[in-house]
């Protein structure tokens, strides 16, 4: 069996993805960045390959992306995020039909990118001046309120009064106004569906930006909060797919775009 | 993963006016919170004002269900006639963000906020006290084309001529013909009829509102300031649609709190903080951005000139005979002799009652916000500046709009505004 390796580097975690020549995944792995992109990205690589029991000559081709993907010099290949995350999500969504538009938030940026019926890159849009509205954010957010940002999403639910929000684009002055709002002793729920909602607003604007059009897919780690999943679908007024790994779908789209490359080049032509 | 699945499950997607009233209930509930922790103790009595707001905005509670809701798309229309017939006045002049997003679809990207808040608000048809007819003066441009367009949503919508001058004799009767017709086209649609009694009582009922008005003025005139500028607002906002009776009574629990404030000395700003006037376009809940900025950067607004609170209240209406058509006149005459929006061609009014506010109030200066788009304020920010600097008064204007993120270069302006103001004060001791 041949098998193929997409090896997403990111801001703030490193996400690898096995497929096999079908295109089926095999495996995935996440694990933090830290200060060294290029030895956590090998380790990472190498204890997902034992865990699956393949040896390191089955991979055939090996596609980076990502923020570090030029640091990872064994890559075949190395493509940009945008590309990998639209193959990756057309290829994750089949059950759930047509993907148009797809919102990635990532730890330091965030995209709504805009595909065509054959799920190529149309348009696509960025914020990647601050941190306002990505991971880091939430963060921050997290901490100010010294919950973990996995608790975000059940908070989120139990809120009963008004979402407070959070006017501030920039994480350092958010953080005063968090800091203000507990002060006063306003329920921790309420803030953080604030958060989720001033998030989801700057989101949906830059959806905007490129067109909203049904078939919405969402994915990187804050996908994982159906706290801003929720905040997100109620500012953009329709469902959106949420696929099952969502922080994987761009190491799984650069794995994708791995075996089309090997197979042209090996086809002989 | 399951969880989120589950969650999409359990919880449905907002409808459209979900959502607007979500966002509405969240700019009301920022405000509401900022003026009641983010400075000194804000008087008890305010509390009846703040419980209003957050009910009809955060919770969308009809006030008027038994009443004929007769709305107004600007202060020129007298409340005196429509309370005589038993109606509820509601201005519909808006405030908030999220009705001037869903109005920028409707009207040009540069047309002024308040225009498009207004409309957009009217267009979702989202109204806890959805006006019965909607009475639309022909004051500036936009609001005189908003009026049509509104009527194209579905509304009964009548114009109300208004002449753009005031000084002429022409002008003085023409608006008099208008308002007598108006009061025959309300009559008409209420069945009723207005007589000496119902109007002379709404007449001096109004009359006393605007005594309270003045009253709550006077205290802002002293050294020991008992309340804020930005309350004031709230107080005179509620006049848009409160029942008048429950606003009177709330009023005077606040004057009789700030007479006791006054005794003990309680200042609701610092020592050294600069006294402003506030002129321009109208604050209106929720958008309190400047004048919150102000008194969030030392400084306290001691009194205002605008449409939303200083010019609803400030002229009483002068009756010579009390017989209907003559109390219709009158208040013609004060709706149009004593308006003071930059509307007119001549607007020397305006002037005036800045800088006798300024003295009257002793004010260290003068803050001017113009709306982006609300030209009229725009093209009387340069005679409004010179008059001001002939006076030797200081003077800052300000452009902006409804939309919350350029908070920060706002308050440094502000702020270095109100630091020139001390450093002014301090030398001249």
């Amino acid at each position: 069996m041949k098998y193929f390796a997409g090896i997403d580097i990111g801001s703030t975690a490193i996400k690898i993805t096995i497929i096999d020549e079908n295109k089926e995944m095999v495996g995935h792995r996440i694990s933090g960045s830290g200060s060294m992109f290029y030895k956590y990205a090998q380790q990472t690589l190498g204890d997902l390959l034992k865990d699956l029991n393949i040896s390191d000559e089955d991979v055939c081709y090996r596609v980076a992306t990502g923020y570090g993907r030029k640091l990872f010099k064994e890559a075949d290949e190395n493509i940009s995020e945008i590309t990998a995350n639209a193959i990756g999500a057309v290829a994750a969504a089949k059950e759930f039909g047509a993907i148009k538009t797809i919102i990635n938030i990532g730890g330091q940026d965030s995209k709504a990118i805009s595909l065509d019926d054959q799920g190529n890159v149309v348009n696509f849009a960025m914020n990647d001046r601050c941190a306002a509205g990505t991971g880091k954010f939430l963060d921050a957010c997290a901490m100010n309120l010294e919950i973990g940002v996995e608790e975000l999403g059940e908070r989120h639910f139990n809120a009963t009064g008004t979402p407070l929000s959070i006017n501030s684009t920039c994480a350092v002055f958010a953080e005063s106004e968090i800091i203000g709002l507990l002060g006063n002793s306003h329920s921790v729920e309420d803030i953080v569906s604030g958060v989720h909602y001033s998030i989801a607003k700057r989101i949906v604007k830059l959806v905007k930006r490129v067109g909203v059009k049904e078939g919405i897919y969402f994915d990187g780690g804050p996908a994982l909060n159906g706290g801003l999943v929720n905040a997100i679908e109620n500012e953009i007024g329709q469902k959106i797919f949420i696929p099952k790994h969502p922080q994987v779908t761009t190491s799984f789209g650069a794995a994708i775009l791995g075996v089309d490359s090997y197979n042209y080049q090996n086809s002989g032509l | 993963m399951t969880s989120i699945q589950e969650h999409k499950q359990k919880h449905k997607i907002e409808t459209p006016n979900e959502k607007q009233n979500r966002h509405k209930a969240m700019e009301a509930i920022k405000v509401l919170n900022t003026l009641k922790e983010g400075f000194k103790e804000p008087p008890k009595a305010m509390s009846y004002f703040y419980d209003l707001f957050e009910e009809v905005y955060c919770h969308q509670k009809a006030l008027h269900t038994d009443k004929v809701k007769v709305g107004t798309m600007c202060i020129q229309i007298p409340s005196e006639i429509i309370y005589a017939l038993d109606g509820v006045p509601i201005r519909l002049c808006n405030g908030f963000y999220t009705d001037d997003e869903i109005g920028s679809d409707l009207l040009p990207q540069k047309a002024c906020p308040l225009v498009k808040a207004s409309v957009g608000h009217l267009s979702s048809k989202n109204l806890t006290d959805k006006p019965d007819m909607i009475y639309s003066p022909t004051t500036c441009d936009q609001k005189t084309k908003a009026g049509t367009l509104i009527s194209s949503f579905g509304y009964d919508v009548v114009d109300v001529d208004f002449p753009r001058t005031k000084e002429s004799e022409i002008s003085r009767e023409f608006f008099r013909r208008s308002i007598r017709d108006f009061s025959v086209d309300l009559s008409h649609k209420m069945g009723r009829k207005l007589t000496k009694k119902n109007l002379r009582a709404s007449i001096s009922k109004i009359g006393y509102a605007q005594s309270l008005y003045h009253r709550l003025s006077e205290f802002r005139k002293s050294k020991i300031v008992p309340i804020l500028g930005n309350d004031m607002f709230i107080v005179t906002n509620a006049f848009f649609f409160d029942k008048l009776d429950n606003w009177i009574e709330a009023t005077e629990k606040l004057v009789q709190e700030l007479e006791q404030r006054v005794k003990e000395n309680l200042h609701v700003a610092g020592k050294v903080s600069p006294r402003i006037v506030y002129t321009g376009s109208p604050p209106i809940f929720p958008n309190y951005k400047i004048p919150l900025i102000i008194e969030d950067s030392d400084a306290i607004i001691v009194a205002d000139e605008t449409c939303s609170s200083n010019r609803m209240f400030n002229d009483r209406v002068a009756v010579d005979e009390w017989f209907v058509n003559d109390m219709i006149d009158s208040l013609a005459d004060k709706y149009l002799k004593a308006c003071t929006c930059p509307v007119f061609s001549k607007n020397d009014d305006r002037i005036r009652r800045i800088i006798e506010l300024v003295r009257s109030h002793n004010a260290d200066g003068v803050i001017y916000q113009a709306f982006a788009g609300c030209t009229v304020y725009e093209l009387e920010q340069r005679s409004v500046l010179e008059a001001m600097e002939k006076e030797g008064i200081s003077i800052l204007y300000i452009e902006s709009d409804y939309s919350p993120s350029q908070h920060g270069q706002l308050s440094t302006r502000v702020e270095a505004f109100v630091e020139s103001l001390k450093i002014k004060n301090r030398n001249r001791k």
